[in-house]
Order: C-alpha cells, then structure tokens, then sequence
C-alpha cells in the first residue's frame, strides 16, 4: 500500500494517483509536445530535464524515478528543475523510497514521496527523519547561512 | 593542521548519532542488508572474509599525536591491537563488532575524527603530497584545497550515490607524490603569469579492472572556481555515468566512451551556470582555510649538519636510513621522516596499538606534533630537526620501525589479499612477505635501487598494481592462486601502467619469478645509476620477458 | 559431495557455521554436513530464513571434503574463512618478524 507523505505528515488527499499503482502521467517526451496546463509529468533516470524547461509553467507536478536505492540520478533531476529553472511545481519521488534518502531528497528540492516500504512508513508516521541540521552544501529547500564559510548552512528548522 | 570548529564537532556529532540509529533499526529488521549495505559502507564499515572491517579517514593522511593515541586504544579496546594503515592515506581495523561501532565513532568524535565517506559510492578521502607543506619542491601547500573540498563533498545531498566511488587527490609540487593520474579528479597546484595560484585539472584516471590515465580538461582553474567546476564534473557524471555494469561506472569510461573533447563541453557548459553561484569560494575563506596549515614556527638547529655528518659516519644503518628515509624540508636545518610500516619479512601497512602511542609520543618529542599517513602505507613525521634526527632513530629503531628501506625493493604496497578480503581472488601479504625476506639484505637492496612493487590480490587493483614498477596481480585459477606480473607502471608526474609480462606463476615460484626481473635488470642496466624503471623504459619489455620465459615467448 | 552452510553474524561480523541443532557455531569442526539433495535443500531454506530473521548475513552453501582431521572446505577462501587469516597479524607478526631479525 503506497502513501504520500510531506514534511507536512501523510496527505489524505492524492489527486495524481500513485504511480506504482500505475497512475498515468507524461513522459518527458509526451510533455514537450503537449500544449495543455497543469500537466503530472514523470522522468525516468536517464531522461534530460533541460527538455522539460520551457514547459514548467504549465507543470503541476513532476514525479522523478529512484528505480533502486543505489540509482542517484534523480538527485541531480530534482536539484536542477529546482536550482536551474527554477520551478516551483510539486517534485515526487517514487520508487524505492527509504527512510534514509528522505533528507537529501528533501535537501535536493524534492517535497513529496510516494512511499511504499512499512519500515519508512512507520518512521515517518512517527516524525523521525534522520537528517542532519549542519550542511557544508547549499540545498534546494531553502536552508539559513550558517554564520561561517561561504559554503556552509543550517537546515531550515519550519 | 585543520581543527574542528563548532560547526564541524555539531556536524560529526549528528553524524554519529544517525548512523547508530540505522544500526539499531538494521539490528531491528527496520533495514533490510540490501538496504543497509550502501549506508554502513557510506560510513567506512564493510563486512569482510571474518568479521567486518572499518576504515576510519584520515583526511589527506593528516594526523595529530592525539588522534594516533586515539586510534592505538580503538586498536586495544575494539579490536585485536593493531590496525592497516591503506593506500588511500586511511587507516582500517580488521574485527570490530557492529554493536560496537557507534561507540568507536564516539570515541572518533571526540578528537575530530569519522568514517564518512571512506567506502560506497560517493566522494571518497581527498588524498595528497604526504610531504604536503614541508616538502622543498612545492608550490602551494595542498592542504587547504583538499579540507575545502573534504568539508563540501560530506554528506552531499546530490553526489551521495553516485554511479561508483569518487577519488579526488590534490598535489601542491611538480613532483607528485599524490600519484593525481590515476585517480577520477586530479588537481595539481600551478601558478599563472601572474602569479595567481590555480588548478591544472585532470579527470578519468583509475585502476581497476580498467586502467587508464587522466586526461587534462584544464590548464589553470583558479582557487575561486574549485568547487563550481567540481560541482559541474559531478552532475555531469552523476547524470550519464554508466549504471549498468559496475565495471564500467567509473567516470574513466565516460570520458572513454564520451570522448575527452565532448565530455569537456558537457562540463564547461555545467560550469557556465554554476561558475557564479554560492559555491564560488570567497578569499576570505580561502584565507581563513589556509591559515589552519601555516608553516610550523621551527627554530633554527644548525647544529645538526656536523652532528649528522659525525653520526652517520659512525653508524652504517643509522646512514642507511638518512639516505633511504630522510627527504629534504623547506628549512634547511629539518627533513622529512619516513617511518617504514615495512619491516622485513612483516605485513606491510600494519601497526600494533603499542607502536601507535609511540609514534604519538615521537611526533610531539620530535615532530612538531604532526603526523601524516603516505599512500605508500609509510608514516611520516614531516618536520623534524636534523639534530633530532639520531635519538629519533635508536627509539624507531628499538620498536621495529626504522627500517631503511622507503623506495626500495622492500617498500612493498599490498592490499589485505585473500587473509580479510571479502573481494580478494589470491593472497597478497604472504607473497609481499617472501619477497621482503628474500631481499632483505640492506646491501642487496642499495644495490637494486629505487624500485617500486605493488601487489593486488584482485583485479580491483587496491594494492596499486597497474603503476607498480613491478606489479603482481593475484588471480585465481582453477581453485588456486595465480600471480601475474606487469611491468613499467608508474605512478609519479610520468604515469604510466605497467604491461603483462606472460603466464602468471604459482605461489611458490613467484619470488623466483621476481628475482629473475630483478637479476635481470642488474645485467642490463647502463650503470648503478640507471634505475628499473629507466632500465625498462630504454629496453621494453623482450629482454626481461626472454629472462624469464625462455627466447621463443618473447619472440 | 559434501555441503556446509556458512554466514557471518550479523550482530558482530563473526564467520559462522550451522550445526546439526540448527545453532550458527564458530568452529567449522562441528558443522551440519548436507550428504545430498535434499539435505542441501534445507540448508538453503535454513539460510535463507536465518537471513529474513537478521541472524545472519552473507550466508551461502560451500563444498567441504571430510578428512580425518575433519571438514575441510574446497576453496582456500573458506579455508581462509575457517582457520583466519594465513599470516600472522598484531602482535604475533610482530614477534615473528623480531625473530627472523635476530
């Protein structure tokens, strides 16, 4: 059974479906050439998110795919539709979503997953998120300058 | 050297605390293996042939007098009373419990030490010069650059799971130490026109099951840009490095398969959007790095030269071991030490826990409190007085650890092998422990010279056997060990990697094999002077393969 | 043929090697041996168990011969993993190496 959980808690409401229950959303391809609004748009890990930038006003949501725990490039998706092009839409993780990974996801601009695993669940339910408040990175998710080296800052506490 | 601000002590703390709280759900069945597997290796701890394994960073090999102590009571308490010092400048323990490992990187913490990033797929331990801000040759001291980079690739929210592991080495002289083309980024400190100190970057370079020398994507990257262009390097890698096959993951093939013109436009065009983000380094904090490794205040100790020369005129080996392990400083009064992890006969890069305090104990009588780990598996006391240097010897000396041998045919680098190593296919240490025994004799071995072997016992070439003068590669064939033998690598300024000489040899006839090559060399080389490297790089390979196969082989 | 069954605990990394009583020992000496088919069977099932039970981890099936002296597994590298390492290490390799010196 998949959730959808936000820094906000487990969301009762899911209007785009769950993907690993085989909601339907674009392909990067499929959106390019699409020319209606509030598009749900998917990107697979091999896919290039610089096709997706002239089409980001009219995204709602991009799901962006981690088809196994050790398959990073989803990261660097999430971080440059963010950083890069600046959208402003919701980001989903699906796939292999564990407990671990949830604080970089959330560091590299990504702000909603579609979980699956118990374990991630049952920790999430109770608000434990093991992430680290000190980072020596910039992130996507609006973190303070820590009162130090230019490259350092401090999570975002709200 | 470096010392931790409130900042970093708050960063490792919270570290610590988020890795014994994946230990204990692991322990609860919260974390499959599968899943804990890629966290507990991003924290240095792997599971080996007998027990797990940790390996504890020592960020560009490092390390204070404290912190040596520190490791010799984990090596007491922890585990079987000794540690392997490795070729990336770390230091691993071959018995700890896994319940037992928060409370190890507690005990880390508090002298400003961890695990993170020593294994998985992530940015690894920067690595550099051992003789990084003493050595007479450099430029710029390395070590600023390599913190700066240490501190921004610690738990990257992008660059954590990576297609395969990322080793960066910076080296701050024209000599390298830091052996920067065979690794993925290498940066080299150069000085422009005007001179403004910047990077001549490399990228591609590896061991491996695939060897291949870095490629240069730039002349001169100045200091402000260093983390932009990293930034840049590592999305694109992240992005298309293969993930198909673990053997093809490594930005080496990328750049092979891309093609070095192509791949450079990939990141250039990257770094356009990064080059003036946050990321940009600030002066100040450049400044404010490089302040941590300012040059020791060293008083002047002229005394030493006539005490030096009186010295080694009275005592042969103590002279063997000032020309072998002594190297020139910046202040003409000082050297650089080479403390040997190669006994004769013994297992190279190993410690017992009694040999650590004592070295700690040293570094603060006679190496202005520092010491570093060399990726040779050597320590090093970069500062010490020449007047210094004879009790130096006679206590290195009483506690096995003066041998003369830094360079020579018995400074051996070798991986575990098959005596820990989950991956292993062959045994290393016995094979490196034979031929030190054979060699050992201190004439035999100035006579043979400079000579560098490098023992793997797998194709994962973590004993460095690619860039080995001599390398041995272990295998296993048919159920039993199988050494190969390559050579002419080298891993300096002329990086080069070595060639397979032919069959390999069964474990009891691979010394011979090698005293044969060596023999051989004795022969041909023009004079005493002429090294093996030189020998092999005027003669190729035939008159050693014909040495050792017979006329038809080589033919 | 003649089969054991082997893993490493998880808890502390130790090798380990199932015994007739279905407990994970740290000898090899008094390992379960599996003579044939089935009895492979259920050690795989055993293992496989052991592992979704987080006992155990790395756990795999490996050939041994039965000598007078006792199981002897095939591949040096279960050798290796039942009689540990074939060197000397610590302070044993230390004495080993003062004594060649001497």
């Amino acid at each position: 059974m998949s959730k959808i959980w936000t820094k906000n808690g487990f969301q009762s409401e899911n209007e785009w479906g769950y993907l690993s229950e085989g909601a339907e959303y674009l392909s990067v391809e499929d959106a390019k050439g699409s020319s209606e609004g509030s598009l749900a748009v998917r990107v697979e890990p091999a896919d290039d998110v610089n096709n997706l930038s002239d089409k980001l006003e009219s995204i709602a949501i991009i799901a962006v795919n981690f088809p196994a725990f050790a398959d990073g490039r989803a990261f660097s998706h999430a971080a440059l539709l963010r950083d890069r092009f600046g959208f402003k839409g919701e980001i989903r993780a699906f796939g292999q979503v564990l407990l671990d990974q949830v604080p970089l996801m959330l560091r590299c601009g990504i702000d909603s997953f579609e979980v699956s695993d118990e374990a991630t669940i049952k920790h999430l339910d109770a608000g434990h998120i093991p992430g680290i408040e000190h980072h020596y990175q910039p992130s996507m998710n609006e973190p303070a300058k820590a009162n130090s080296y230019s490259w350092r800052y401090m999570a975002n506490s709200g | 050297m470096y010392r931790y601000d409130e900042f970093d002590h708050a960063f490792v703390k919270e570290r610590v605390a988020q890795f014994r709280d994946q230990v204990e759900r692991r322990v609860s069945g919260d974390i499959t293996e599968d899943a804990f597997k890629p966290l507990r290796l991003m924290n240095g701890l792997y599971l080996q042939l007998h027990a797990y394994m940790l390996r504890i960073a020592v960020p560009y090999g490092t390390m204070s007098p404290v912190q040596m102590r520190k490791l010799a009571h984990i090596a007491r308490t922890y585990d079987r009373g000794y540690g392997h010092f490795t070729t990336r400048q770390n230091i691993q323990f071959n018995w700890p419990k896994l319940s037992d490992i928060p409370d190890i990187l507690e005990e880390l913490a508090s002298v400003e030490m961890h695990a993170i990033q020593t294994s998985g797929n992530c940015i690894r331990n920067v690595t550099t010069d051992q003789f990084a801000g003493a050595a007479a040759d450099e430029i710029a001291d390395p070590r600023p650059y390599a913190e700066i980079l240490r501190q921004w690739s610690s738990v990257h929210p992008e660059f954590s799971f990576l297609p395969r592991k990322f080793k960066i080495a910076v080296t701050g002289a024209p000599h390298d130490r830091a052996a920067i083309q065979v690794h993925d980024i290498g940066l080299q400190l150069v000085k422009n026109e005007d001179d403004e100190i910047g990077f001549k970057v490399y990228i591609g370079g590896g061991q491996g099951r695939t060897p291949m020398i870095a490629k240069k994507v730039r002349d001169f990257l100045p200091e402000e840009d260093l983390l932009t262009y990293v930034t840049a390097i590592m999305r694109v890698y992240n992005l298309n490095g293969r993930r198909d096959n673990k053997y093809k993951a490594r930005i080496k093939i990328l750049v092979h398969e891309t093609g070095l013109e192509e791949l450079k436009a990939q990141i250039e065009a990257e770094w356009q959007h990064l080059k003036d983000t946050d990321l940009k380094l600030p002066d100040a904090d450049i400044d404010a790095i490089t302040k941590y490794f300012e040059k020791p205040n060293l008083a002047d100790r002229a005394e030493g030269w006539a005490q030096l020369a009186q010295w080694k005129k009275a005592d042969a080996a103590f002279s063997g071991w000032i020309q072998q392990n002594v190297g020139p400083h910046q202040h003409p009064d000082y050297g650089t030490v080479t403390i040997s992890l190669k006994p004769i006969g013994g297992v190279p890069g190993d410690a017992t826990d009694a040999q650590m305090d004592l070295i700690a104990d040293l570094a603060e009588e006679f190496g202005n409190h520092e010491i570093r780990v060399t990726h040779e598996q050597n320590l090093v006391f970069p500062h010490v007085a020449l007047a210094d240097l004879e009790p130096l010897y006679r206590v290195l000396a009483a506690n096995g650890l003066a041998t003369g041998n830094a360079g020579l045919v018995t400074d051996i680098i070798a991986c575990p092998g098959l005596d820990y190593c989950a991956l292993a296919n062959a045994r290393s240490i016995p094979v490196a422990q034979e031929i030190s025994n054979r060699f050992g004799d201190a004439e035999r071995q100035k006579t043979i010279g400079e000579l560098k072997i490098k023992i793997s016992g797998c194709i994962n070439a973590c004993g460095h056997h690619h860039v080995g003068h001599i390398g041995i590669l272990g295998v296993e064939k048919k159920g039993t060990e199988l050494y190969q033998i390559t050579l002419g690598g080298s891993a300096d300024e002329n990086t080069s990697v070595g060639q397979i000489m032919g069959p390999g040899f069964e474990p009891e006839a691979i010394t011979d094999a090698i005293e044969k090559v060596i023999d051989t060399y004795l022969e041909l080389r023009s004079s005493d002077d002429e090294t093996f490297i030189e020998t092999y790089r005027r003669l190729g390979m035939k008159p050693f393969k014909t040495a050792l196969y017979g006329e038809k082989t080589a033919a | 043929m003649s089969k054991v069954l082997t893993a490493n605990k998880l808890i502390d990394g130790n090798s380990v090697w199932l015994n007739a009583q279905g407990e994970w020992i740290e000898t090899i000496a008094d390992a379960f041996i599996a003579r044939h088919d089935e009895a492979v069977a259920a050690l795989e099932e055993t293992g496989k168990k052991a592992v979704s039970d987080n006992l155990v981890v790395d756990v795999a099936v490996i050939d041994v011969k039965e000598t007078e002296q006792g199981i002897w597994p095939i591949r040096l590298r279960e050798r290796i993993r039942s009689h540990g390492p074939s060197v000397a290490y610590g302070y044993e390799a230390l004495v080993q190496e003062q004594t060649q010196a001497a």
